[in-house]
């Protein structure tokens, strides 16, 4: 298992009449390299289980596991985890501290005891990882940037640590849509070139659809799906229930399948989508 | 009179850290019309926030002239009549919420607005029965999900009886489900009741239910018409940084590899029933 849970279940304030069952009795695991989009309605747990995937968060009963060990409560190993599994947390802008974007993506390789040298190394990496450019940008005050180049410092500032496993917590919230579309670019690209292992919290399915090779659902707190995208998306009335939505291009396409129009439904980006119509309209004329 | 929020010339500057000066709105003139639902859309940063803030004098002009139902906001003394008339309903519902209990939290604006006990209990009838709330009555907003909450919030502001409500992305952090029942309610609200609305959005879809859409860019209004009439120009919409609605995109990439279909297709229902037509 290259990183997952065994039966992790989590409480929150037990003990208490307030204790809450967070998650409950979560099993699954993901292969190295892999896309990963883990959905679910707001509530369901997505958050919960993702803290625990770098350890922010203990299990109340179960197993977290990554690169075929179980992560246990030694500090020293957990320090190690999250140089390994990076977290780029919901709205992480909101948590910019440094006065320059260079010292803000230079915090975590500096902690590492790292010299001068080497950090400014690790930031032009992380800073020509996440597309941006250097030279206009790096001795600028974090919140001069624009939303889009925000979200990409967070990133930028993760990667730093030159993680193997990348988890964002709806990366794209607020963004608009080019900076969505950006987004989804950098993350296919360091999923692709940069053989990084990505996990991407979201209750929105659109065009991330495309990039992801699995999909676990969550709902309160409970595992109720997890498979190949093309398994799940096929699912699309059970999705429903739970208050999820399927791609729009998806639904479109079922909507022309079930008007006849020969057409496959397990499509989940407007240019497939586009393809697909285009050969069913030709078969169609022949 | 049919304007209800007339805005001419409308400059605003910021002062930013290093103590420049950042336009964030230059010289905007518009319009917002009695019962209309009227969207506003741009990129991030391109001053769509800091206009709306306008619409109830949260902020006053730098230069120009905003006048809410005959109202000039840079009168001091109009603010708080300006602010029963337009109500504002933001992103984040957590952030909105003062009390723990949901029918306290809708009768927080009456209150406030000083009225007699029977009309506020009145009103906040009126409002969580408006939004379908009542069974919520008495429960915290925090076991409620985060669309209701967002109706909370929403109810809160119509407990004021304004005759506008700004909202701005009040579906950004929602689910589908929390979506689909904020923006249900709104719709229901402008056409039940006759509130005039303004939808601040990134969302392309939601877009395409208003009246009427603004798009701003750099502090600017681009473009200004109908939805309909604006998703016809795709070029330009995209050099603005923004994405048509679903169906529509498709439709323009069908016509760009070269399939014929009809100019204006905004809604799925339309280009599933174009594209099972052709011959």
């Amino acid at each position: 298992m290259y990183i997952g849970t065994s039966k992790l279940t989590h409480t929150y304030w037990p003990g208490t009449p307030f204790a809450a069952d967070a998650l409950k009795n979560i099993s699954f695991s993901v292969g190295q390299g892999t896309f990963t989009l883990l959905i679910g309605p707001s509530g369901s747990g997505k958050t919960t289980l993702i803290q625990h995937l770098n350890g922010l968060l203990k299990p109340s009963a179960g197993e977290v596991y990554f690169d075929g060990k179980k992560i246990g409560p030694d500090k020293a190993a957990l320090l190690a985890l999250r140089r390994r599994v990076g977290l780029v947390f919901q709205m992480p802008e909101d948590q910019f501290f440094s006065e320059t974007v260079f010292d803000e993506i230079a915090y975590a390789p500096r902690n590492l005891g790292l010299d001068e040298k080497k950090v400014e190394e690790r930031v032009n990496r992380a800073v020509a990882q996440v597309g941006l450019e250097r030279s206009r940008l790096l001795d600028r005050h974090p919140f001069q940037l624009s939303a889009g180049q925000k979200r990409r410092v967070a990133i930028a500032s993760v990667l730093s640590l030159e993680p193997e496993v990348l988890i964002l917590d709806e990366p794209a919230a607020g963004l608009d849509p080019e900076g969505k579309g950006n987004l989804l670019n950098l993350l296919s690209s360091l999923n692709r070139a940069g053989k990084i292992t990505i996990m991407v919290s979201t209750h929105h399915l659109d065009e991330i659809a495309a990039l992801a090779d699995n999909l676990v659902v969550l709902n309160e707190g409970g595992l109720v799906m997890s498979g190949k995208t093309k398994e799940i998306l096929a699912r699309g009335a059970e999705l429903k229930e739970l208050g999820l939505a399927l791609p729009q291009v998806t639904g479109i396409m079922h909507e022309l399948a079930a008007r006849g129009l020969p057409v496959s439904t397990d499509i989940y980006s407007l240019s497939a989508a586009c393809d697909e119509i285009l050969q069913a309209k030709r078969a169609d004329q022949r | 009179m049919k304007t209800l929020i007339e805005i001419t010339d409308l400059t605003y500057k910021y002062r930013s850290g290093g103590g420049n000066a950042v336009t964030a709105l230059n010289g905007v003139t518009m319009q917002v019309y009695r019962g209309e639902i009227l969207a506003i859309t741009g990129q991030n940063g391109s001053g769509k926030s800091t206009l709306a803030r306008h619409f109830n004098a949260l902020l006053t002009p730098g230069s120009g002239e905003v006048i809410v139902d005959g109202l000039s906001v840079n009168d001091k003394k109009n603010t708080a009549a300006i602010r029963r008339i337009v109500g504002m309903v933001f992103q984040n519902p957590d952030n909105q919420l003062v009390s723990s209990v949901v029918e306290e939290d809708v009768a927080f604006g009456p209150e406030n607005l000083g009225l007699p006990q029977a009309e506020i209990v009145k009103r906040v009838d009126w409002a969580l029965k408006s939004l379908d709330l009542e069974a919520y009555r008495y429960r915290s907003p925090n076991s409620l999900s985060e669309g209701q909450k967002q109706l909370v919030a929403i109810a809160g502001v119509l407990a004021m009886k304004p005759k506008c409500i700004v909202l701005d992305e009040p579906t950004a952090h929602l689910d589908p489900k929390g979506k689909r029942e904020v923006l249900e309610n709104v719709q229901r609200l402008n056409r039940d009741e006759g509130i005039t609305t303004v939808l601040l959005t990134h969302s392309m879809n939601e877009v395409v239910h208003c009246d009427r859409m603004i798009i701003m860019d750099q502090g600017l209004i681009k473009l200004t018409g109908a939805p309909r009439e604006l998703f016809a120009q795709a070029e330009q919409i995209k050099a603005l940084g923004l994405d048509l609605p679903a169906a529509a995109q498709l439709a323009y990439g069908l016509k760009l590899k070269g399939l014929t279909l009809p100019g204006n297709i905004l809604t799925i229902e339309e280009l599933v029933a174009s594209l099972c037509q052709l011959p």
